[in-house]
């Protein structure tokens, strides 16, 4: 075979499986959610879930702390969670504002203030576009991984969230990564980026708010030591000097003793659902105070 | 600049569309050395002065050694060695953050210079150039003719580390009807397939075995990431190096094969033989056999075996981890040698295969001081693969997506047999270009080749 002729059908392998996927793409769309091997991949699945579907009536967006608070925890329907693990609340809330519909609530996590905005996110979720091309293998395994494991729903888990509760809290030995953290809660200072994220946040809030959406800000307890550490203290202190008012704070109202935290910083399943709840408790009594 | 970016695609194709052109064919070479100039000062050309050092330094010292090898070859080893444990192992001695190291500013200055890439390459390609010249006692060559061979671009980063007088004879008017077009086109579509589609997505995974990260992972997902990291290492070296072979085909040099199925040798012996083969070459020709290699009795052997291999771990890097991996190796093959008589004499399927599964699980678990070059983390990523995970929120992992990008490894080393016994050769080109298709539809995020560091 000469080479021009074993170039051409290498050419014409190449564009076959790469016509294929296109047409698959147009025909399926390319919001197949992906198998997540990086936090990175968990926070494009989620967006990408956000702009296909219904606009929420609920929205979170906050930092890995947030992130923990899974969707299926909270008995609220509709209830969108846009936390990005390793991510700024900046960006969550900036890709909500930038959508032409907007929630009528967005509750903005104020805990991590210190991370910058992932502009690129903001502009790839700020605009309708869908890729050309799906990626096979990961779509192939996508569909493979929701049919043996479909998203749960609230009404399904409810019974195990319940035993989970109702256990005692976990005896998991978190020492050492307890004190890492609390290293580098006190080695940082966040008083720069948590002044411009606050800013940014203020002024988010006014968009969305003249918009006919409702803001509410929140702070998930951390463990006793990280709470009074340099960074929680300092980011503490910044939010609530530009937030003043108690009636813009969501209470999360919890008996601190039930929770126990993976690294004093990120708080485990059963103590996530123990906050959700106390979350949703704050959040009726907010709707009915308005 | 890396092989996987779309700036190195085009300086390719600018540089290949003049090489061919008649009227430049008397300055071929010339082209070639600018070429790599400016491929290895694109980003960096603070280093160019040090490559023009080494190049040049190589060069005089070839030319001295010409007339008198016994004074001047041994001189030009050791500038060579010098330029390379300067740059590699200055870092055991200073901290490049403090403001000033020393009071000489020159010094200060190379001090605080980054570690060149691929040194560790063109160091080696220097000291061959010394050895193989002057042992043949040829008129010294050109000194654009040293210049290529030392800097070309599709080896200067990472290999294969081509022994000079492999190369020098193959420097001679090239034309382009003289390229073996489809083979070329082969080695590069097979090297980007194995970097984009295999190392890319498994370092996904893989870099969960990153200290502290490892301790959010399952005790079984341990064992699963070592392996991963296994195919992992070999898809991304093995992909660069054929990336090199087709590219120096395109130009009209053939590169040496850097590997040959390393994973289904019988023998750690074996083993060298297939991995790094240009590496294990050079370490052989220059280093175990001046060393004495087994002339010299059983002991002396096993002395040189683990001093040649205790070199080749710390030729990586300045690293407890890196002098571990290597010296583990060494007692493989020590404590292998006096069986191997006895191994060969057993001849059939099912050992062989259970051969192959020790051999392929003790390299892959000394990949682990690879990975993690720090002893200590390496050490607790090792005690908990032994010990069950306590951790409430392990880290997930697809096992289903693993397999699927680990799979162009695994058929590549147990084979095809339609395609390798010729029925589906009709097939071959069509299956080349889904490969290009799927690698740009599943590459995965970009990552540095592993052996740049190096």
């Amino acid at each position: 075979m000469s080479a021009v002729r074993w170039l051409i059908k290498c050419s014409a392998g190449a564009a076959i499986l790469l016509i294929a996927c296109g047409f698959a793409t147009a025909r399926f769309g390319s919001g197949l959610q992906m198998p997540a091997t990086t936090t990175r991949d968990g926070t494009l699945i989620t967006l990408s879930r956000y702009l296909r579907e219904p606009v929420p009536d609920v929205v979170l967006v906050g930092s890995s702390l947030t992130f923990r608070l899974k969707e299926e925890y909270f008995a609220t329907p509709s209830l969108r969670n846009l936390a990005l693990a390793g991510g700024s609340p900046v960006t969550g809330l900036k890709i909500v504002a930038n959508r032409p519909q907007l929630p009528g609530l967005i509750l903005v996590e104020m805990n991590v203030l210190s991370r910058s905005v992932d502009a690129p996110l903001v502009e790839r979720y700020s605009r309708d576009i869908e890729p050309l091309f799906f990626r096979p293998v990961r779509a192939a395994v996508a569909a493979y991984e929701q049919r043996r494991h479909a998203p749960l729903t609230h009404e399904q888990v409810a019974p195990e969230l319940r035993r989970l509760v109702g256990r005692p809290p976990s005896d998991f030995d978190n020492r050492v990564y307890a004190d890492r953290a609390l290293q580098q809660f006190n080695a940082e200072d966040p008083t720069d980026e948590a002044r411009i994220n606050t800013k940014r946040i203020e002024e988010l809030i006014r968009m969305v708010e003249q918009r006919g959406a409702r803001v509410l800000l929140i702070e998930l307890p951390y463990s006793e030591a990280i709470e009074s550490s340099r960074s929680a203290a300092i980011t503490r202190k910044i939010a609530h000097a530009a937030f003043p008012d108690s009636k813009r704070w969501l209470p999360v109202e919890v008996n601190r003793s039930e929770l126990r935290w993976t690294d004093g910083v990120h708080l485990d399943e059963r103590s996530a659902v123990i906050v959700t709840q106390a979350m949703e408790r704050a959040l009726a009594s907010a709707r009915m105070a308005k | 600049m890396t092989f996987t970016s779309w700036q190195f695609g085009a300086f390719v194709a600018i540089v290949f569309a003049a090489y061919y052109l008649p009227a430049l064919r008397a300055f071929q070479v010339q082209l070639l050395v600018f070429a790599s100039l400016f491929f290895y000062g694109y980003g960096q050309p603070e280093l160019l002065a040090l490559l023009a050092v080494a190049v040049f330094g190589t060069y005089l010292f070839l030319v001295l050694a010409l007339r008198s090898r016994r004074l001047w070859l041994p001189a030009g080893i050791a500038f060579n060695l010098a330029l390379l444990a300067f740059f590699k192992y200055k870092l055991l001695f200073i901290d490049p953050a403090s403001p000033s190291l020393v009071d000489f500013a020159p010094l200060d200055f190379l001090l605080k210079l980054p570690l060149p890439i691929g040194i560790s390459f063109f160091v080696f390609h220097n000291i061959s150039l010394l050895v193989d010249l002057t042992r043949q006692k040829a008129a010294p060559p050109s000194l654009v003719d040293v210049f290529l061979y030392i800097i070309f671009f599709p080896q200067l980063v990472s290999g294969p580390i081509t022994r000079a007088e492999m190369f020098m004879p193959q420097i001679k008017p090239k034309y382009l009807a003289d390229i073996p077009l489809v083979d070329a086109a082969k080695w590069t579509l097979t090297g980007f397939f194995f970097k984009l589609y295999v190392a890319n997505n498994l370092n996904e995974m893989t870099s969960y075995m990153s200290f502290p990260l490892y301790e959010t992972l399952q005790t079984q997902d341990r064992w699963l990431l070592v392996f991963l990291y296994s195919y992992q290492i070999y898809a991304d070296f093995f992909g660069y190096s054929a990336i090199a072979i087709g590219l120096g085909l395109l130009f009209g040099y053939r590169l040496p094969i850097n590997f040959d199925l390393p994973y289904i040798a019988t023998s750690f012996s074996e083993f060298w033989t297939r991995w790094h083969i240009s590496l294990s070459n050079w370490l052989r020709t220059y280093l175990y056999i001046p060393l004495g290699g087994n002339r010299h009795g059983v002991w002396r052997t096993y002395l040189n075996l683990m001093i040649v291999m205790g070199l080749g771990g710390l030729w990586h890097g300045a690293g407890l981890g890196y002098l571990m991996w290597g010296l583990l190796h060494g007692l493989l093959l020590v404590l292998e040698r006096p069986l191997l008589a006895r191994l060969a004499a057993v001849d059939f399927a099912a050992f062989r295969v259970a051969r192959m599964t020790v051999v392929f699980f003790c390299v892959t678990m000394l990949w682990i001081f690879f990975k993690l070059p720090n002893f200590d983390h390496a050490v607790g990523y090792l005690a908990g693969m032994f010990t069950p995970s306590t951790n409430p929120n392990p880290t997930k992992l697809f096992y289903s997506l693993a397999l699927l990008y680990s799979l162009p490894v695994m058929i590549q080393h147990l084979g095809f047999r339609p395609l390798s016994e010729g029925r589906l050769r009709w097939a071959e080109p069509y299956l080349y270009g889904s490969m290009a298709a799927l690698m740009y539809l599943e590459a995965g995020p970009d990552t540095s080749f592993i052996y740049f560091q190096f």
